[in-house]
């Protein structure tokens, strides 16, 4: 690795030492002795730390809350802390005896939310915002930040793509709202967007930003809230607020684990005796050719385990180092980190190092600015991914060995219709890329008068992103590749953001107004560069100019894309009672025809704090309650650059550069909208022990935008077509009911108990498909198999799976007829083209519905055979803390979502010659029921086997009608998963002190403990293919998420 | 004061940037692609826009289906383990065959992009005569694509504009006989309005039109409501001829010496070519010929790992067609010592090393990239042949024949026997259909010919087809010793036969099922077909 940004990990971990034993010390001054009582609403608390600041000094209240600190600084500070509860700073003024209240951490009323363009008290809210803290990335081992929203923010559906080192999730807010592609939300991080939507499923864009630098996430979820981000909210908005300094001295905190990953589980596969005797049964029947090896299969041994060979016990660590602090006018916060996760599948891993720093100046009294950057450098080795080698695995026969004698990686003894060496492949195929990001931001605030501000903000989001590749040659056994290809690919985007709000806060008596007018402009441009050689003398030195520059390939695109905003929002108060907030935003985008360039987002809410009316006031048992009404439009533009207009591609012709037309053009294009309905409440009880908010939402999504869908005659598919129109196609409904309950079961002077507990519920409908059929199917294509898999139609849920239905086997040659309604004996449907014959339907092949009653077996008998959606997710969190320890656990589910078990259709099909899943050979085994009669279907009776299987297919008509994609491949995707257990041990005060701490904690995490499923393959949680929202839930060789165990300690300086 | 100075400077700054904020950033150019706009507006603009059909827009066809189709379907290519192969072969392709929906797009795809030529042309300011002329080449392109379509599926549907079916996809499909017309009629134009001479090598001329034309004409003279007539149209057989004729006697076509020559990746573009894919050396996907790589035995011939045509060989039903003299056959499979100096050519030639059991693709393999500088991975840079004069001279034959049983008409013989003796083999004397279909079969084995000339004698004497495919005994392989210097195939008799599981033909073998994929979004496609609506008048004098 010969970029600079990248440090040898073995030398940070020295460095993590040196700091670890790097040691404060302060001279004091006059002291004395200081002594008190801590306690909360419901009386002492033992255990609170207690120190003066600045200094390793401390002490811990006993029994009855009562402390003494001797030496104290009579001009010191004391800080009072202790989990749960609010941290507290105490000056001392020469005071010798100080008594103390702690809050409850929960109350977390006053902290502030961010909202669009500005931050806002959560009592103060008027929309539906979920808020995740800090505190849930240290209870889970995430190197990304999407990782650590699952489960933990209601009304936000996550599921992993790939369990992959660095791979992307789907996140949806509320429901699928747009049909094309990727319905990801928008992340705003301290201000800058980022779009979540344009990595594929092996590449994340979150993956560059280090979660341990985050202090908070808002998650923006009905349209009162998002419609100030107009054009880009469709899919909901995750605001991002990372580290900011605060006053005070030097604080550094280092955190550091280390942890193994494994696969959680193995499918059956077949091993070699049992590989070598369904072969030559294969042969028998005349499918494949006879192995000589095989003649014998009881003295052969295991063979080759490919999937043990695959996987293996990987490593990863992660150390974070960050600095606080700062003066009255002037703070900082800086951070480094550096993460490795090697992946289970060898041929995957995952690199990452970050900077940042963050200084806010009140440079002026009237003047306020700040600059924050961030810089990251991710490495990501893809092989696994990118080859499909987890399948090759799979599907590699055991009599192939893995190395020859020699060392060298083995292979198949023929090249044709066989697998190659997936080990092999992982090692010596270089795929790799890294993205370098720079995100920065500058701003300047001008207070005008204490009640108007202007603020301008200048952003930046520049990402590299270069891609490796190398072909080398190798020998594995039959399979040859003599052709040493390298492949460099760079790619850059560059985003930058300028926005300018003018505020104004002011309170006349009981009225309260907080107005905001801005305008913004953005610009997105992305441009790449390819290239290619092959003929490399060696497969030793890669780049380019090692090949031969006589087989260069070259290429190179670019596009841009720019909008243009002016929005303003009003906040009114009421006394502290009632509560109005309205937004609007008119967004101008280039990626429409001039007429449709422009659109307007309004959104309107309401809130009354019931718990401020005079009835509620001075209630014991509710201290907050909060009513909340929502409305809002948002406007959604992911198309394409050109969608309007009609482009032209070049294409390379002996007579020069031809073109050929590229695209059908939409000039009527126009923005899809969102609009949405919120209701909600937040209840608080007890002393707010007790934390309830629901939502209940309705979204409309008009105006679709989609690639319309055409038939293969309009010539839209395949190398040189044009590709079909974006176009406004329909609109579809999301309604849904969501709850967050939070509460503290147990609090005793040792012993707390808190539980989270966060449901979702989401349904989809289309209600409107301006497509001719009203349909919109999505295919899947395995090698020259292309499949519809999913239809999405008017009046269902979005993105089902649609197939034949499997009702049974024929078992018997009276299976081939029955009786109707009137009584008539008529043949039972067979698929179309086929008839009764051992090579075409047979005894042991499956019964198809006929749906429609036509007697035959065809496309129209296809139906909804499964659904992806869950009926409802969940995440239950409780967290158990006794002195120094606390425990966590971390659940997670979904219940009632189906799964396609894709690769069923090939892996458990006895006529493939691939290795099998063990399953496969359950299949029905015929035999002559009068061994002298003929071969006639009413002579053959099925003799053994799993009741559910079909036959092995005599030809391939007959294998691939028993295996067309049906009812038979998709599998109850419920689950409920142990997604976190971890314990942390705060070493006591009078050690860390010793040590010259504040703090020193130390934590074991484990994560994906334990799923309980009905799932027959790797992982129920699959994700979306290629972040298609219409391709959810197709488990087609995906990579499955590690069992993690990590060692971890923080200590705070 | 001092304050109050900053502060009003600062709005002095700050003003003029929300000014900035609307106008020029929304007019977005894109540099990486060609707007229609400043596209059509001159002759090289047409070159421009022709080019592509003679590679990219074919791809998918020529990547599979010009020989899985053409040669697998009807047997002189035996391919158990492809699966864009075996269906075809098997009989046993239903709506559900993966490989179907590809071929069937692929035809398309050469239709659209057709119709976007001829549109953007039609609309260009340029002179009548200079767009004539481009029209020409991109009806000529249409009217191939759908004489596939109509000899495959039958009826399809005709579609000038992809736009209007991208409004409404939902369309009837229109019956065989006025595919062929559509396709008749753009053959025509074709042959009306392009030129003598190709300004640029490997450009249609007016000649490749007739060429065309003769293939046409000869199958649909069969056509009728009767598949089992037994004879075809005077009228069109006729036509036939005279197209035939004019490129025999007027066009600039000449046959090659030596046949083998014809598949030199140097020889692209030679006499006998008259309309060839012209694939790019070292071109990028889609613009590559990818065939060396499914044909080629092993990666001693490619120099690379893409050679997957071990299992890709030539079925016992072709080889015992060839006479043992025959030099097409050595060109067209490779055997066991068959020797081919061209192909490794740093060690001094290829000799062919393995049992006597079977013989691979030679056809379009050519070697490494070591022996042609053309070639690279999965791109041998040989053209694809579409129409070369030697169909042509069958055509012509063929024609003459007609109704009759036998022929011994003087340019008829000429015709077949240039291509006998180019072959090594003696002259004819008296012609037959069964002489005439033989000499089809191996002349053009492995060009994705002989389907098609199987559909063609269906449309009269289908039982005759069906009998003969069903006598081609696709089910039972048995096991053959080759002796690669005599074309001899005797059964290997240390060995026993395997059997596989086949369809058998009937009358419905002639079409391929529409796709699945495609019925289920046009339920129409199982509808009646509707009569085509011809608005424009058909051409009168081409002859």
């Amino acid at each position: 690795m010969t970029n600079f940004l990248f440090i040898k990990s073995q030398r940070i971990k020295q460095l993590g030492f040196l700091i670890l034993m790097f040691m404060f010390s302060l001279g004091t001054q006059a002291q004395t002795t200081v002594s008190g009582k801590v306690s909360d609403k419901d009386g002492p608390i033992p255990g609170v730390n207690v120190s003066i600041k600045g200094t390793k000094t401390g002490t811990v209240t006993d029994m009855d809350g009562a402390f003494t600190l001797k030496s104290v600084p009579t001009n010191g500070v004391l800080i009072f802390s202790f989990i749960g509860y609010n941290k507290k700073e105490i000056a001392v003024n020469k005071q010798s005896k100080i008594n103390v209240i702690l809050e409850s951490e929960i109350t977390t009323l006053n902290n502030v939310v961010v909202v669009g363009y500005g931050s806002m008290k959560r009592a103060d809210l008027t929309g539906a915002v979920s808020s995740v803290s800090s505190e849930s990335f240290k209870q889970s081992v995430s190197t990304t930040i999407d990782q650590v929203l699952q489960g933990r923010a209601a009304g936000v559906n996550i599921q992993q793509n790939s369990g992959a080192p660095g791979a992307s999730s789907s996140i949806r807010i509320r429901g699928i709202s747009s049909l094309n592609g990727s319905n990801e939300p928008i992340f705003v991080i301290d201000g800058v967007i980022i779009d979540g939507g344009t990595g594929s499923s092996f590449t994340n864009p979150l993956s560059s930003i280090n979660p341990s630098d985050i202090v908070s996430m808002d998650v923006l979820k009905d349209a009162s809230a998002t419609a100030i981000y107009g054009s880009r909210a469709a899919n909901g908005v995750i605001m991002i607020t990372t580290k900011h300094g605060k006053k005070g001295e030097l604080s550094l905190t280092f955190d550091s684990y280390v942890g193994w990953q494994e696969i959680p589980k193995n499918l059956d596969l077949l091993n070699l005796r049992e590989y070598a005797v369904h072969k030559n049964t294969l042969a028998s029947l005349g499918i494949v050719t006879r192995d000589t090896n095989f003649i014998r299969p009881d003295l052969l041994g295991e063979g080759t385990d490919w999937q043990k060979e695959l996987f293996t016990t990987a490593m990863m660590q992660s150390y974070n180092l960050s600095a606080s602090g700062g003066t009255d006018k002037t703070t900082y916060s800086m951070g480094i980190g550096y993460l490795d996760q090697d992946g289970i599948a060898i041929g995957s891993a995952f690199k990452r190092f970050n900077l940042r720093g963050v200084i806010d100046s009140q440079v002026k009294d009237y003047l306020k600015m700040g600059v924050n950057f961030n810089l990251s450098n991710a490495e990501q080795k893809t092989t696994v991914s990118d080859d499909s080698l987890i399948l090759t695995a799979l599907k590699q026969t055991p009599n192939v060995a893995v190395r020859n004698a020699d060392g060298t990686y083995d292979g198949p003894a023929t090249s044709e219709f066989v697998q190659t060496n997936p080990i092999g492949l992982a090692m010596l195929k270089d795929n790799h890329n890294t993205q370098v990001g720079m995100r920065a931001t500058t701003y300047a605030e001008i207070g005008f008068t204490k009640d108007l501000k202007f603020k301008t903000t200048y952003s930046l989001d520049y990402g590299f992103h270069s891609d490796y590749k190398f072909d080398p040659s190798y020998t594995f056994g039959a399979i040859v590749n003599e052709v040493r290809t390298g492949q460099r690919s760079k790619s850059d985007s560059k985003y930058w953001n300028w926005n300018n709000l003018l505020t104004y806060n002011k309170k006349f008596g009981v009225h309260s107004i907080n107005a905001m007018l801005g305008e913004e402009m953005q610009e997105s441009h992305w441009e790449n560069l390819y290239g290619s050689r092959t003929g490399y003398l060696t497969n030793g030195a890669t780049d380019l100019n090692a090949g031969d520059a006589t087989t260069a390939k070259n290429s190179n695109g670019s596009g841009t894309s720019a909008l243009s905003s002016y929005f303003g929002r009003v906040f009114y108060s009421y006394d502290d009672k009632y509560l109005l907030t309205g937004t609007i935003r008119r967004d101008g985008s280039s990626k429409f025809y001039k007429d449709n360039q422009w659109g307007w987002f309004p959104s309107a809410a309401f809130a009354w704090k019931v718990s401020n009316e005079s009835f509620l006031k001075d209630s014991k048992t509710v201290n907050n309650l909060k009513l909340r009404l929502g409305w809002g439009m948002v406007g959604n533009q992911n198309v394409p650059n050109n969608a309007y207009t009609s482009v032209y591609n070049a294409s390379a012709t002996n007579w020069g550069t031809g073109l050929l037309a590229a695209n059908t053009a939409n000039q009527d294009l126009q923005w899809e909208t969102t609009t949405s309905s919120n209701a909600g409440f937040d209840l608080g009880l007890f002393n707010n022990r007790i934390e309830f908010t629901t939502d209940v939402y309705y979204k409309k999504t008009d105006n679709l935008l989609l690639q319309l869908p055409l038939p293969a005659y309009v010539g839209t598919t395949g190398q040189g077509a044009t590709s079909a129109p974006w176009v406004n196609i329909g609109s579809l409904e999301n309604k849904g009911i969501e709850f967050t309950l939070n509460t503290i079961n147990v609090q005793t002077k040792d012993y707390t108990w808190k539980s989270n507990l966060v449901f979702s519920k989401n349904m989809s409908k289309v209600l409107q498909l301006n497509t001719a059929t009203g349909v919109l199917n999505k295919t899947l294509q395995q090698g020259s198999d292309i499949t519809i898999v999913t239809r999405t139609a008017v009046g269902q849920p979005i993105g089902q799976f649609y197939g034949y239905q499997v009702i049974g086997r024929f078992e018997k040659a009276t299976d081939f007829y029955y009786k109707d309604a009137q009584g008539n004996v008529v043949p039972t449907a067979l698929p179309q083209g086929m008839k009764i014959a051992e090579n075409s339907v047979w005894i042991g092949d499956y019964i198809f519905k006929d749906l429609n009653k036509d007697g035959v077996i065809n496309e129209k008998d296809q139906t909804y055979i499964g659904n992806p959606a869950p009926k409802f997710t969940f995440g239950f969190g409780n967290t158990f803390s006794f002195k120094g320890f606390d425990l966590n656990i971390f659940l997670t589910g979904a219940y009632g979502n189906d799964v396609v078990n894709y690769q069923r259709r090939w892996l458990e099909n006895p006529r493939e010659s691939t290795n099998l899943l063990k399953s496969a050979t359950g299949y029905a085994q015929l035999a002559l029921i009068d061994p002298n009669g003929p071969n006639d279907y009413r002579n053959v009776a099925i003799v053994g086997g799993d009741p559910y299987m079909p036959r092995i297919g005599a030809s391939s008509a007959s294998s691939t009608s028993n295996y067309r994609y049906s009812d038979r491949f998709i599998e109850d995707g419920s689950y409920v998963r142990i997604k976190n257990i971890s314990i942390g041990y705060n070493l006591p005060q009078n050690v860390v002190s010793k040590m010259k701490l504040t703090n020193l904690k130390v934590y074991t995490n484990m994560q994906n403990v334990f799923t309980f499923t009905k799932y027959k393959g790797y992982d129920p949680e699959v994700g979306s293919i290629n972040q298609d929202a219409l391709l959810t839930g197709i488990d087609n060789g995906r990579y499955p998420s590690p069992l993690i165990y990590t060692f971890g300690l923080t200590a705070n300086f | 004061m001092k304050t109050k100075n900053i502060l009003y400077k600062i709005l002095m700054i700050a003003l003029p940037l929300f000014a900035l904020g609307c106008s020029d950033l929304l007019d977005v150019t894109p540099e990486d692609v060609i707007t229609k706009d400043n596209f059509y507006k001159s002759e090289e603009d047409f070159k421009a826009a022709t080019g592509p059909l003679y590679n990219k827009v074919w791809f998918d066809f020529n990547d599979k289906f010009y020989y899985g189709l053409g040669d697998g379907r009807s047997y002189n290519l035996y391919a158990p383990f492809s699966d864009y192969v075996y269906p075809f072969s098997d009989l046993s392709v239903t709506g559900l065959t993966g490989p179907l929906v590809s071929a069937w797009s692929s035809l398309y795809n050469v239709v659209q992009q057709s119709n976007n030529v001829i549109i953007g042309i039609s609309g260009s300011p340029v002179s009548a005569d200079k767009k004539n002329q481009y029209l020409a080449e991109a009806r000529f392109m249409r009217g191939t694509a759908y004489w596939y379509l109509a000899s495959l599926w039958g009826d399809v549907i005709i579609s000038t504009d992809p736009n209007e079916l991208v409004k409404n996809p939902i369309v009837n499909k229109n019956p065989t006989k006025d595919v062929y017309e559509f396709a008749m009629r753009d053959l025509e134009f074709a042959a009306k309005y392009l030129p003598n001479q190709a300004a640029q090598s490997g450009r249609l001329t007016k000649y490749s039109a007739y060429g065309m034309l003769s293939r046409v004409y000869l199958s649909y003279s069969g056509l009728s409501d009767n598949p089992n007539s037994g004879t075809r149209d005077q009228k069109y057989l006729d036509l036939a001829k005279k197209a035939a004729e004019k490129v025999i006697n007027e066009g600039p076509y000449l046959l090659m010496k030596d046949y083998a020559d014809l598949y030199k990746v140097d020889n692209n573009n030679n006499t006998e070519s008259m309309f060839a894919l012209q694939w790019v050396p070292r071109g990028d996907y889609g613009v590559n010929n990818t065939q060396q790589a499914y044909f080629a035995l092993n990666s001693a011939i490619t120099g690379d790992d893409a050679a997957w045509g071990y299992w890709t060989r030539a079925s016992n039903d072709v080889l015992k067609e060839y006479e043992s003299k025959d030099v097409r056959r050595k060109a067209t499979w490779m055997g066991d010592d068959d020797f081919y100096p061209e192909i490794s050519k740093a060690n001094g030639g290829y000799t062919v090393d393995h049992e006597k059991s079977f013989l691979n693709v030679k056809k379009g393999v050519v070697g490494s990239t070591k022996d042609n500088a053309k070639t690279s991975r999965m791109n041998s840079g040989l053209n694809t042949y579409m129409l070369r004069l030697g169909e042509v001279y069958l055509n012509h034959a063929e024609a003459i024949l007609g109704n009759n049983a036998n022929t011994t008409d003087a340019s008829a013989l000429a015709s077949i026997n240039a291509l006998r003796l180019r072959a090594g083999l003696t002259a004819k004397t008296n012609l037959t259909y069964t002489d005439i279909i033989h000499e089809r079969r191996v002349e053009l084995c492995m060009e994705g010919q002989y389907w098609y000339d199987l559909v063609r004698r269906a449309y009269y004497r289908q039982q005759e087809v069906i009998n003969y495919i069903n006598g081609q005994q696709r089910g039972v392989i048995v096991p053959i010793l080759y002796d690669t210097a005599t074309n001899t195939v005797s059964v290997d008799a240390s060995k026993s036969n395997s059997s596989r599981a086949v369809g058998t033909a009937n009358e419905t073998t002639f079409l391929l099922p529409y796709p699945d994929t495609e019925v289920v979004q046009n339920p129409l496609l199982k509808e009646k077909a509707v009569p085509y609506i011809f608005t424009e008048p058909k051409i009168t004098n081409l002859f």
